[in-house]
């Protein structure tokens, strides 16, 4: 009885979600073929598709990141600032080598997820209340190691390894590292949602209580999207420090703004249980359309964050409405 | 049976006092340890300081009594300050301060309708309140800050009244009279009773949306008035400043005793919230310790306290 209504929710969800990427997938068509319109051609042509790519690897690791806390019903808040802390964390500790630096913030990011997973599950704490705490904390925390500017070396003065500043510069078989990065991570979030794990986590968004009388170990699975939503934050850090050369407490400012938007343009839910790595990705490349062609068409870059914002209510409002009337 | 009422009635009374407690023993901490802590100088820093994230608090207080929360508050003061700074170029100073609480308070009412009509939960409509506040803010002054060069304006912020800061009492006037109006009034009473239970609120005839409409107005409104003195002490207007101010208005009301869930928290209890970050500020600044190093302590402290709230919360449903 439980197991054939739970199969049935899930198959009428999945055609939900095809639906829905639909749509996502036509907003996108329309808004690139808008751009090719207004640019005359310019933005199809490969560099700055390309530009465009760097500029979003970041969101797009850290999107996916998101979209398992909000899978669960929850929020993470805290990406921009955990991103920021890396960023500082991993020029400064240069001098313990590559893989020394990236195990620290691994650390670093892993502990503050570790503990936002602990307060919201555990305590039962709104999460958007926990994850600001923690933003508080760890870009605070940010500012003290880095005396509150940018940092370029090392605590005994190393510089940055090489590999990072080649990251963003090279390639392999003409495709660019941080493109192949973002593919690969898509892959494997898309393998994940395909284990046991993955479905757990939407089955847990879906109805947490139903999930947790299955047997489902609801407080671990929520943990664990804490943490790696946390760590990936983090460990973008190095994408960031690849990118710029510089280590910055201000480093992601609006990235929990952005990733929601991203999520939420995907066709996420915020009530949990709904949401896919396609529609994701999807939502990256709108927001990074949209962005190309505000600049296009002159826009002021000071509106960004309003037009982000704007972005954030429109797309949730369409989500929910969305959900009441299925 | 008796035992556990008085237990409660303890409860109670820990949760309603212990803010303004606490305050009491970190002035007398702060008077033993150092010794320029208790001078006019040191108190009227403090209080003229936190008089600004006063009125931020008592904004925040009436949304978070109704289950509800305003994330946009830093960006709406920056917003503000802005909206003044521009029109003070052009226009007499009182208009001008008209014109940016206008603004505001306009913000407010969208967050407001969409908090009240529509199913977005409030953290996102004020997060995106956040990121179009600040948009505007930077849009209208081009990134640049904008000083304000009309010299009566500095009086609002910096101003004394028999040797304390006029800014300070203004807010303790503002406690007064929202006390009053939530003990007493109509709409006052009923934003205790959404924060109790939307639901039961609605059924005994509370028109809930409108309720909630109000307490995100008031928010912004209240707001502006932080954010006009906050103007009036920098004397210019800043489009990048005051971000993170909505994390300390939180903070004071979640010290002070409110509850995140609605319909628990006093105003006597968040202005002796507001007044703790500032003594604890004060101190670390004689202590020496790196402001940088005060987010930090603010965070953990403000996790704490709603842990707290949270864990005698879930065990008084137990019972």
């Amino acid at each position: 009885m439980q197991a054939t209504s739970m199969l049935d929710r899930i198959r009428s969800n999945s055609t939900f979600e095809t639906h829905a990427t639909g749509r996502i997938l036509g907003v996108f068509v329309v808004l690139v073929t808008l751009a090719s319109l207004i640019s005359g051609g310019v933005f199809l042509q490969p560099n700055n598709l390309l530009n465009l790519g760097y500029q979003n690897i970041i969101l797009l690791v850290v999107s996916l990141g998101q979209l398992l806390v909000i899978l669960t019903g929850g929020i993470d808040l805290s990406v921009g600032a955990i991103h920021a802390l890396c960023s500082v964390l991993i020029v400064l500790t240069q001098d313990y080598g590559l893989a020394g630096s990236l195990a620290v913030a691994a650390i670093a990011s892993g502990l503050l997820g570790w503990i936002n997973g602990l307060i919201v599950t555990y305590v039962r704490l709104p999460s958007f209340v926990v994850t600001l705490g923690i933003a508080q904390i760890a870009g605070s925390l940010a500012t003290v190691i880095s005396r509150g500017g940018t940092v370029y070396t090392g605590w005994g003065g190393a510089a940055i390894h090489p590999v990072l500043k080649a990251f963003y510069k090279q390639g392999l078989l003409g495709i660019p590292y941080p493109i192949l990065f973002g593919l690969l991570v898509a892959g494997l979030f898309t393998l994940f949602f395909r284990t046991s794990f993955g479905h757990f986590m939407f089955a847990i968004g879906g109805n947490r209580r139903a999930a947790f009388l299955s047997g489902i170990p609801v407080r671990r699975i929520e943990m664990i999207a804490y943490i790696l939503s946390a760590m990936i934050a983090g460990l973008s850090g190095a994408l960031f420090v690849a990118r710029v050369d510089l280590g910055d407490p201000q480093a992601g400012r609006w990235l929990a703004l952005d990733s929601i938007a991203a999520v939420s343009i995907g066709g996420a839910s915020l009530a949990g249980g709904t949401g896919t790595v396609l529609g994701t990705v999807l939502g990256v490349a709108i927001l990074s359309v949209l962005n190309n062609i505000m600049n296009l068409v002159g826009v002021p870059p000071t509106l960004q964050p309003a037009v982000k914002g704007l972005v954030i209510l429109l797309a949730v409002f369409l989500n929910s409405t969305r959900q009441r009337s299925s | 049976m008796t035992r556990a009422d008085a237990r409660t009635r303890s409860a109670n009374w820990i949760s309603r006092y212990n803010a303004p407690v606490a305050l009491g023993i970190l002035l007398v901490f702060g008077a033993l340890v150092f010794d320029k802590f208790l001078t006019p100088l040191n108190l009227n820093a403090i209080a003229a300081q936190y008089a600004i994230i006063g009125f931020l608090a008592l904004g925040q207080l009436l949304v978070i009594l109704t289950e509800g929360i305003d994330l946009s508050q830093g960006s709406i003061v920056a917003f503000t300050s802005i909206v003044i700074a521009t029109l003070m170029l052009d226009y007499p100073p009182g208009l001008a301060v008209a014109g940016g609480m206008i603004a505001a308070t306009a913000l407010g009412v969208v967050n407001g309708l969409l908090v009240s009509r529509t199913r977005i939960p409030a953290f996102i409509v004020t997060l995106g309140m956040l990121g179009i506040a600040r948009g505007l803010a930077l849009l209208i002054s081009d990134a640049n800050p904008i000083s304000i060069e009309v010299d009566g304006f500095a009086v609002i912020g910096r101003g004394k009244v028999l040797g304390v800061p006029g800014s300070f009492l203004l807010f303790l006037a503002a406690c007064l009279l929202i006390d009053w109006f939530l003990r007493t009034r109509r709409l006052g009473r009923h934003i205790y009773a959404t924060g109790g239970s939307a639901e039961n609120a609605r059924l005994s005839g509370v028109n809930v949306r409108q309720v909630k409409l109000w307490v995100y107005t008031l928010s912004a409104f209240l707001t502006s008035i932080g954010a006009i003195l906050w103007t009036s002490r920098l004397r210019s207007g800043s489009p990048i400043g005051a971000s993170g101010y909505e994390f300390e208005s939180i903070a004071a009301v979640i010290v002070g005793g409110g509850s995140l869930f609605g319909g628990a928290g006093t105003v006597l209890g968040t202005a002796a919230g507001v007044l703790i970050f500032g003594v604890i500020n004060s101190c670390l600044n004689l202590a020496g310790i790196s402001p940088y190093w005060q987010g930090t302590l603010k965070g953990i402290l403000v996790l704490l306290a709603v842990a707290l709230s949270q864990l005698r919360r879930s065990s008084g449903s137990n019972r």
